[in-house]
């Protein structure tokens, strides 16, 4: 299941330990902390492009994936000749490099579609379905984080871990196996798969300032019965990779408010007599939530990170959906634009988890 | 339960009425208003995946799919027939060995108003030619000259070589779609969101709304006057799916009316026990069948111990032990038949050669019969068979398709299997390097003639690129395609198959048959599910 | 500190040196429990996995016996637990085989992530400077890589997209351990740099004894404490991913080994069809074999780390807390190492003096 976020452990979101440990060397401030930090995420996106480049090189060309079936092998070489891809890589790769410093992405080789295109349309998918997802890790994780917190050590407690260590040991394919059969076919109370009906999808078909974010297209109708029908079709996806991230905040909840449940401040707090549950609610919350929030920062990176298996599972087209796709034609293209996508995305993210972090915690600093 | 669903139904009825409101206000802004028939919009699933709508640029099923719908051809198959017969053209016919001489129907117009005449014709030839995409159909125009227009009506193909048998064929394959000259770009594939907002169609169906890979709204042509007649549904949605099983809930639960292409066999089985839907099939076009390389098989020609006769008997062998029925009924459950030749049941021509030779002789496997055929040829031993398919490419069942023709040729004992698989684009390279002594292939056709199951895999040079190499065979290949008389030329079809069943170049196993699942008030599937292997969303209507 | 203990304890008795046999005395109650479940889920696992030919009734690739076929889809019955799958091969078989396959991806991918990610970590942290850097970038960069998309296109690479079992392995296995190195890496990284700088590192450069050697025997003996709970973090991914990979079509042929993805993925449409018992066992497979492995790493993690251990336990022994770098998903994000940063200082000092 987390085997499809793009990097499995958010503790990844650390600061970069070249800078994080050096705190010691001082001098600087936040101001060439920022300005350093931010200049890092040219090389982390390059790295990524390059090695992205020269994987799928390896992998073969789109055209004798689209037709290796049809044509016989001089036909194919004569068609791979022509559109290049026999040159030198080196060639290649400056070629490629050239056109992104230029903001040239080119167009994708199997359907011919430009790619700044193909990353709007479905991201827009995939930052819905993240949206959801989020929601869904928040209304489960962190109450339930803060009563096993609460419950330490007894039963609720117990129950929760387990629960917790399930939603990160099922994978999201058989997770959503389960939901769409209990839900979809037993109940027949949410729809399978996709991302509305067909009549609701006409309806935002024809308006005028579409955003591909059915939720926003769908308020934009008007109409309840649209709305009502992309929300039901948000739920099953929405929980299935909502549980995922739920999973996390639930111990990361949990964890944070035992270490702080155990701090000077609460205990002084508890001497004061103020109730246990009062203690994690009010006290213990607060000093808790600040990891949380940047844990949230790094999740967002993670879930536009490529949720393959969720969104080919419930037939959410966004960019996960779309790069598994593009993989399996060999498209070089898409798949460098996908990934250069999802690379600026964490990076960024990553930039601003980082300031953040050291906003909070000085210590963090250069 | 009840009441759930069929409030879904409702809500999903109200908001395709509304759309169809919708629609057909955009379609009277538009200009051209929808035909007469009645009935609500179908909505139809498939697996299919678009990759372009420009003819020039696409060479898959998926795009061809559209394709058939909304772009008009010269030739084209008629319902229920295999065989083409001039579709917007009033006569196609050979005035001179090389000069192939098409008349359009006069006045014909595309959906946007401008007129489809000769000029459109030509400029659809030359720009296929001219762009010649990479992923194009560009190769199938191999014997075409040039085309003129001499006027309105008429277009003129001069061929390379004459009297071609195939060309008509060739007219209503994926390089023949009628496309707009003043809509497509002579030099580039156009995209997909010019030809739709050009709406440059002149099939039974225009498109209105196109979302791609995701939903296609088509409406009725009423301009569309070829040989398949107006569309009888006016609105016909098109989901894409991406996962077979989504499909079949779908269909399963009514949100969608027609699930075709591709449910997988368990999907299929389980739904002709449902009431609530309905199955259908029809003959298809695709086969599936195993290649030997005749130099790197068993004994095949340049392996060390080298012999013509003993390779022969491995092949004979295969062919006989190969229980096809057991692979249809097991592992695809009927949706796809066995098949006993090289030319697939339902086309002209099309024979049983491999029945009669090859096991017990009824379509059986006949472990004796292998086994004497191996010592007869001096082959002692358990012959050790390298056998490849590809995993990801024919569908999701390969792999028991494979496991179960290695269970049978080592439950006879005569050989040990070495079953690999590789994925599509690497397999595709080592096929025709000689990589794999013998491998899993399939074939969907480009037309629905016998020379299409022939051509690109028995001649000398061939697709296979399995070293076969039989005189005769190439000849009698050539000869069928230039003559003329269609009894003359199917005679010589069954030949073909007879001479490549005794060499076995290719051992042919199982046909895939179209199957369709509807709900209960659709009608029409069986007229369009025939052997011209195109699905005619214009055939279906919704009581 | 793990040294000083060491030597002031008196020496452990043989059975102590059982592995996991001392977290399992120390712990209590709740925690004791869970780690009780998740050695014994792990054992279950282990087991089945090398006794897999005893265990299985018939071969993950066996389709007939006596001469008559299986059959397809067949419903569990007395001569297939479990029912047969839509190629027609014993469920029950190629749940237990599948086992084995698990295991050898784990395996494999857990020694090439140590080996490569210590490795790196010691010589970035120790040598310092340029290559530092360059290295703490690239494992930045590759760290925010779609591991699946990375097994995806390893599959690819690896085994000129030849499915068959060593192929199937080692993809799974490269593609995570691209992902786990940078993980390995910042741990030691951390440690060396700490250490190197330590006081009596320098003492023992200025005596003349090498410190390389000091600094990797200090570090290794630190990092064992967060090692554990990253090790099965490693497993579990290399399980999961090994599944998706299994589950997205590139997975391993099925007459070369028994793969749970794999029928997971064939068993798709029976599942729609009423058919639950070919998708079900494999499923729970892989969610059974995973959740062992995690309550075990977790649990050690928690007897590790004085503030999660059961409080009274926690009392009884000052146990050094380890480094953060190495909790699952996220519950060890940078902000938690903010709140744990006074705790592991503390303690390191107190560990070095």
């Amino acid at each position: 299941m987390t085997a499809e976020l793009s990097s499995p452990d958010p503790a990844s979101a650390a600061p970069p330990a070249v800078l994080r440990r050096r705190s010691s060397s001082g001098g600087g401030g936040l101001g060439r902390y920022i300005l350093v930090r931010f200049l890092l995420i040219i090389p982390t996106v390059f790295i990524l492009v390059t090695l992205v480049f020269l994987l799928m090189r390896t992998t073969g060309d789109p055209i004798t994936a689209a037709l290796g079936g049809k044509l016989t092998g001089p036909q194919l070489q004569e068609r791979i000749h022509e559109a290049g891809y026999d040159r030198p890589l080196i060639v290649q790769y400056l070629e490629y490099l050239g056109n992104i410093v230029t903001g040239n992405f080119g167009s994708t080789l199997s359907d011919n579609r430009p790619v700044t295109q193909v990353l709007l349309t479905y991201g827009g998918a995939t930052l819905e379905l993240a949206f959801y997802a989020l929601i869904v890790a928040f209304i489960v994780g962190i109450p339930l984080g803060m009563v096993a917190a609460y419950f330490r050590d007894r039963a609720p407690d117990a129950f929760l871990r387990i629960f917790a260590i399930l939603c990160y040991a099922t994978p999201v394919f058989f997770a959503g196996l389960l939901l769409k059969l209990v839900f979809a076919v037993w109940l027949q109370v949410l729809p399978v798969a996709g991302r509305a009906s067909t009549g609701a999808e006409l309806q935002m078909q024809f308006l005028q300032s579409k955003t591909g974010i059915y939720l926003i297209d769908a308020l934009q109708t008007g109409n309840p019965e649209v709305i009502g029908d992309v929300l039901s079709h948000a739920v099953l996806p929405g929980v299935a990779l909502g549980l995922l991230t739920a999973g996390v905040f639930l111990r990361l909840v949990r964890t944070n408010l035992i270490g702080t449940l155990g701090t000077d401040y609460v205990d002084s707090a508890r001497s004061r007599g103020v109730t246990e549950f009062r203690l994690v609610r009010k006290h213990a919350y607060r000093p808790a939530l600040i990891p949380i929030i940047t844990v949230i920062g790094l999740q967002i990176a993670l879930l536009l990170g490529g949720a393959v298996l969720t969104e080919t599972t419930f037939e959410w087209k966004g960019l996960g959906f779309q790069l598994a796709h593009y993989l399996q034609a060999r498209d070089f293209v898409a798949v460098q634009g996908i990934v250069a996508l999802l690379a600026v995305i964490v990076a960024v993210t990553n930039f601003i988890v980082d300031i953040i972090a050291a906003l909070i915690d000085p210590r963090v600093r250069y | 339960m009840r009441s759930a669903s069929t409030r879904t139904t409702r809500v999903v009825a109200s908001l395709a009425g509304t759309a169809a409101v919708a629609l057909v206000l955009a379609g009277c802004s538009g200009g051209s208003t929808g035909g007469s028939t009645s009935g609500s919009a179908i909505t139809i699933g498939t697996t299919d995946k678009v990759t372009v709508l420009d003819p020039a640029g696409s060479y898959d099923n998926g795009s061809f799919a559209v394709m058939n719908q909304v772009f008009p051809f010269l030739m084209n198959t008629p319902y229920g027939s295999p065989d083409v017969e001039p579709d917007i053209a009033e006569s196609a016919e050979f005035t001179s060995p090389t000069e192939y001489t098409v008349k359009l129907k006069p006045g014909l117009k595309f959906a946007n108003g401008n007129d489809l005449t000769s000029s459109d014709v030509k400029f659809t030839f030359d720009r296929q030619v001219a762009i010649n995409d990479e992923n194009g159909p560009a190769s199938l125009l191999y014997n075409l000259d040039s085309v003129a227009a001499p006027d309105d009506t008429t277009v003129v193909f001069t061929l390379k070589s004459a009297d071609d048998q195939v060309f008509p064929q060739i007219l209503s394959s994926p390089a023949g779609p009628i496309v707009d000259e003043d809509v497509f770009s002579a030099t580039e594939l156009t995209s997909d969101e010019d030809i739709v907002a050009g709406k440059a169609f002149a099939g039974q169906y225009e498109i209105t709304n196109y979302d791609f890979n995701n939903l296609i709204s088509y409406k009725a042509f009423d301009g569309y006057e070829g040989v398949l007649g107006a569309a009888k549904s006016d609105q016909i949605n098109v989901k894409y799916y991406a996962d077979s099983s989504n499909l079949k809930l779908d269909i399963q639960e009514g949100n969608i009316d027609v699930a075709f292409r591709s449910l997988s066999a368990t999907d299929i089985d389980d739904l002709k026990g449902n009431d609530k839907v309905k199955v259908v099939d029809g003959p298809g076009g695709e086969i599936r069948y195993i290649v030997f390389n005749f130099d790197t098989q068993p004994f095949g020609a340049k392996t060390p111990e080298a012999d013509p006769a003993k390779a022969l008997a491995v092949r004979q062998a295969v062919a006989d032990l190969i229980d096809r029925d057991e692979i249809a009924d097991q592992v695809y459950k009927g949706t796809y038949t066995p098949l006993y030749s090289y030319v697939p049941a339902g086309l002209t021509g099309a024979t049983e050669s491999l029945k009669a030779p090859y096991g017990d002789g009824n379509g059986g496997p006949d472990a004796d019969k292998a086994k004497s055929t191996l010592e007869a040829a001096g082959v002692t031993g358990p012959v050790e068979l390298s056998l490849q398919y590809s995993n990801d490419h024919y569908g999701p069942s390969s792999g028991d398709e494979y496991a179960l023709i290695k269970d049978q040729l080592e439950s006879s004992g005569l050989f040990t299997v070495n079953l690999e698989t590789t994925e599509w684009v690497q397999y595709s390279k080592d096929r025709t390097t000689d990589v794999y002594p013998a491998y899993q292939l399939g074939w969907f056709p480009d037309y629905s003639d016998a020379d299409n199951y022939l051509t690109p895999f028995f001649l000398t040079e061939n697709f296979l690129a399995n070293h076969y190499d039989n005189p005769a065979v190439n000849d009698l290949i050539l000869k069928q395609a230039v003559t003329t008389d269609p009894a003359e030329r199917t005679a010589i079809i069954e030949q073909i198959q007879d001479a490549v069943a005794a060499d076995l170049s290719t051992v042919p196993y199982l046909q895939g048959a179209q199957v369709a699942v509807t709900g209960t008030t659709i009608e029409g599937t069986s007229d369009t599910l025939d052997a011209s292997f195109k699905f005619r969303y214009g055939a279906l209507t919704k009581g | 500190m793990t040294a000083t203990t060491a030597q002031t304890r008196p020496k452990r008795s043989l059975v102590s040196r059982i592995p996991l046999f001392e977290q399992v005395r120390s712990s209590i109650g709740l925690q004791r429990g869970m780690l009780i479940a998740g050695v014994v889920i792990t054992g279950v696992f282990v087991l089945t996995a090398v006794f897999a030919p005893l265990l299985a009734p018939y071969g993950f690739a066996q389709l007939r016996s006596d001469g008559t076929p299986f059959g397809a889809q067949e419903a569990p019955n007395a001569e297939h637990l479990l029912g047969t799958t839509v190629g027609g091969y014993d469920v029950l078989s190629r749940v237990i085989w599948g086992a084995q396959t698990a295991i050898l991806t784990i395996v494999v991918s857990v020694i090439l992530s140590i080996f490569a990610g210590i490795f790196l970590g010691l010589v970035s942290g120790y040598i310092g400077g340029w290559l530092d850097r360059v290295l703490v970038v690239v494992c930045d960069a590759i760290y925010a890589f779609p591991s699946l998309l990375l097994a995806i296109v390893m599959s690819i690479v690896i085994s000129g997209g030849r499915s068959d079992l060593f192929g199937g392995i080692l993809a799974a296995s490269i593609s995570i351990t691209v992902v786990f190195i940078p993980q390995y890496f910042r741990v030691i990284r951390a440690e060396t740099v700490r250490i190197k700088s330590e006081a009596y590192v320098e003492s023992a450069k200025v005596i003349g004894t090498r410190a390389p050697r000091i600094v990797f025997r200090h570090v290794l003996r630190n990092a064992t404490r967060s090692l554990p709970l990253l090790l099965t973090l490693n497993s579990s991914e290399a399980l999961l991913t090994l599944a998706g990979l299994g589950f997205l079509g590139f997975g391993i042929e099925p007459t070369a080994a028994a793969e749970w993805g794999y029928d997971l993925n064939k068993s798709l449409s029976d599942v729609t069809s009423g058919i639950w018992w070919t998708s079900l066992f494999p499923g729970l497979a892989i969610v059974l074999a995973v959740l062992g492995i995690t309550l075990l790493g977790e649990s050690l993690n928690d007897l590790a780390d004085p503030r999660l251990r059961g409080r009274r336990a926690a009392l009884d022994t000052g146990a050094p807390t380890p480094d953060n770098g190495a909790e699952p998903h996220g519950a060890g994000a940078t902000g938690e190492s903010i709140v744990a940063d006074d705790a592991s200082t503390a303690d390191d000092e107190e560990r070095v003096s």
